[in-house]
């Protein structure tokens, strides 16, 4: 190897010491989406909030929650990784707050049994560990704020009782398979209405992954090998407003019934318009402050394990104008 | 007359039998589906994933790929959607506004693929992951709504006819022209065939590939105007997993992975084949679960009938040469590549 390889090589090895030493020195993990919160240089605290998957748009209206709402508390710096619907990513991202020994660390869990191994790392390494939307269940030692899957499937279910006429036809559109709260909101459904109402029939069901453009598609085929459809029951709002959509301007399907959850602003909008029927907020502002509140309670001893649910509002016609000002005030809606 | 039957290449009517195959199957399964409301449906349901299904075309056509055109759609439409929010619903400055994302997009692949010379699986896996995130940085993963009248492109018929399909049918005749008319098209083939005897001969290579990008620029972008305005949402999660349906539809349809081989009417049946497919699945109640198998199923058949078929006709011209081939003389510099091409490569005019 002549002299001038032998220079290149030390010098990108040097290079490369250098620049090893400099990401290992602290600071932020690089792969930290997002910053927020504590004065610069006044940070007690550092969580690192690993949201599900940035492309999932609650979970980002979570993540942007759970960031403005950091900034309350100057004695904490949030760090915000993206998880991208990937349970090997998030994993990772899981090891890698624990390696970089982050006070607390707040997991919006993809998939709560590949992640739950994890958590454990993560409670066993004495770090303050919060499961998030979902609670990911029977891990010692860890926190949890959520609203109940089940809880928000129910209060819709309980209304569509009443509304849905006797020996209806509906479709159900269910979120991606295996899905903690699809799951839940499900089985909510199944025990309080279809159990109850052995008259009414589902002609269809079938998972739309959460996706509006997937529902569309799936409802514009059943109207067509279905005449009949009397409502809608989605686990989402998103695969409602999709369904929605499909049937818009069809005088045969006039009267729909469509019912979700989420309380997205889309939601409000379609419900304020009556083409949507009910939907259930799960209000990611809400979620935020509690977590918040929740890891700054754990970090300053003042809790040891806390385990809160958010409540679940009902959103019909009778209140949506609240919810169209809430959106509105927050600049979601116009 | 049998002779001249023999010496005819019926591989590239094949997937015109199948899709009468699939019609016939889909027809006695469910009798909604010959429906004038059904097949409207799965014309309309198409629409975006065949256009998008031509650019990817030209360009494994050409030697190339494309793995971010569903990120680039969804980025592009997004765009397109706050435009014509934000200039009191301009259209045209929407549409417009969409296509030259796509294009810029696309002109960023073809410079690394044509002047650098890396390959276009990698740059476009590149451009995938940059154009996802700079849509969910856009809208902060958050939905744009209120789209007013942005909706009659995707929502509207001329007719009977909904705007979408004819879109479909404007572009489809556009792509043809382009491909079987035009230098740029016999370009495309032969650089996709063998890049350096085209080269040889004089086709300003890295041009024609920028060419195909950019015109993978104008689908894509278009595609994905179309698709908000069918959804009356601006996604930034939308198209995950488009790119592999707009891949799918011409390879289905009898473009090679090869280069050099496909045709626009081949890409356009394979595009109904799927969707007709998706739709009798949904009319008779099969599962998305079900369904993704048999997707799959159709990927690898299509590719392996590729591959096969490949094989069978190169086994036959090198042991047998046509009548043709022995009475036709050669000359022109488009003669003498297409005698290096494995398989068809003309357009069915």
């Amino acid at each position: 190897m002549n002299f001038r390889n032998k220079l290149a090589g030390a010098s990108l090895a040097v290079v490369a010491a250098l620049t090893f030493s400099a990401c290992s020195s602290g600071g932020t993990d690089p792969a930290a989406t997002d910053t927020a919160g504590g004065a610069s240089g006044d940070a007690t605290y550092r969580v690192a909030y690993i949201a599900r998957a940035q492309v999932d748009s609650f979970a980002a209206w979570l993540a942007n929650e759970i960031t403005a709402e950091a900034e309350n508390y100057p004695d904490i710096t949030l760090d915000v990784f993206d998880g991208q619907a990937d349970d090997e990513i998030q994993n990772t991202m899981i090891e890698n707050a624990i390696a970089n020994k982050y006070d607390a660390i707040i997991v919006q869990a993809n998939n709560g049994v590949a992640q739950t191994p994890y958590i454990e790392q993560s409670v066993a390494a004495n770090i303050v560990t919060i499961t998030t939307n979902p609670r990911v269940p029977d891990i010692a030692g860890a926190s949890s704020v959520d609203a109940s899957p089940y809880d928000q499937g129910a209060v819709v279910a309980q209304l569509a009782l009443e509304q849905v006429p006797q020996d209806a036809k509906v479709v159900v559109l269910n979120g991606p398979g295996g899905n903690f709260h699809s799951t839940e909101r499900r089985n909510a459904w199944q025990a309080e209405f279809f159990d109850k109402r052995p008259d009414v029939e589902i002609v269809a069901e079938d998972v739309a992954n959460w996706n509006k453009d997937e529902a569309l598609a799936k409802m514009e085929d059943w109207t067509l090998a279905y005449p009949q459809i009397d409502a809608i029951i989605s686990m989402n709002d998103n695969m409602a407003a999709g369904a929605l959509e499909a049937v818009k301007g069809d005088d045969k399907f006039a009267g729909i019934l469509a019912y979700a959850v989420d309380g997205t602003p889309e939601a409000v909008l379609l419900i304020k318009e009556g083409l949507m029927t009910a939907t259930t907020l799960q209000n990611a502002a809400e979620l935020a402050q509690l977590n918040l509140k929740t890891v700054h309670d754990l970090l300053t001893g003042i809790e040891t394990e806390v385990n809160v649910d958010i409540g679940n509002p009902l959103i019909t016609s009778d209140n949506v104008d609240e919810y169209v000002k809430l959106y509105t005030d927050s600049g979601q809606i116009n | 007359m049998l002779a001249k039957l023999r010496s005819t290449d019926t591989s590239r009517y094949t997937i015109f039998l199948i899709l009468g195959v699939v019609f016939t199957i889909a027809s006695v399964l469910s009798e909604n589906f010959l429906s004038a409301d059904n097949l409207t449906n799965v014309l309309r349901q198409v629409a975006v994933i065949t256009i998008m299904a031509y650019g990817v075309m030209m360009l494994i056509i050409g030697g190339m790929i494309d793995l971010s055109s569903g990120a680039v759609m969804a980025l592009a439409g997004v765009v397109s959607v706050i435009v014509y929010k934000d200039t009191g619903g301009s259209l045209v400055l929407a549409i417009l506004a969409g296509i030259v994302v796509g294009v810029v997009a696309n002109l960023v692949n073809a410079f690394f693929v044509a002047t650098l010379n890396t390959p276009s699986f990698i740059v476009t896996l590149g451009m995938m992951l940059i154009a996802r995130g700079a849509v969910l940085e856009i809208t902060q993963g958050q939905t744009v709504l209120q789209l007013g009248d942005f909706v009659k492109l995707g929502q509207s018929s001329w007719g009977w006819l909904p705007l979408p399909t004819l879109f479909l049918a404007i572009i489809t005749v556009i792509v043809w022209y382009l491909m079987t008319q035009t230098r740029y098209g016999r370009s495309v083939y032969a650089i996709g065939g063998n890049q350096e005897a085209a080269r040889a001969a004089g086709i300003a290579v890295n041009r024609i590939k920028y060419k195909a990008f950019a015109l993978n620029g104008v689908l894509v972008g278009f595609a994905g105007v179309l698709f908000m305005s069918r959804v009356n949402a601006g996604l930034p999660n939308a198209g995950v997993g488009y790119e592999l349906q707009a891949i799918t539809a011409p390879i289905v349809g009898g473009t090679s992975f090869s280069g050099g081989v496909g045709t626009t009417a081949g890409t356009l049946v394979g595009a109904i084949i799927i969707g007709v497919l998706g739709n009798i699945m949904n009319l008779t109640g099969v599962g998305s679960y079900i369904q993704q198998i048999v997707m799959g199923i159709i990927i690898v058949v299509a590719v392996a009938y590729d591959v096969f078929s490949k094989r069978g006709k190169r086994s036959k011209q090198i042991l047998k040469p046509t009548e043709k081939e022995l009475t036709d003389p050669i000359d022109g510099e488009e003669d003498s590549l297409s005698q290096r091409h494995d398989g068809p490569h003309k357009e069915v005019p």
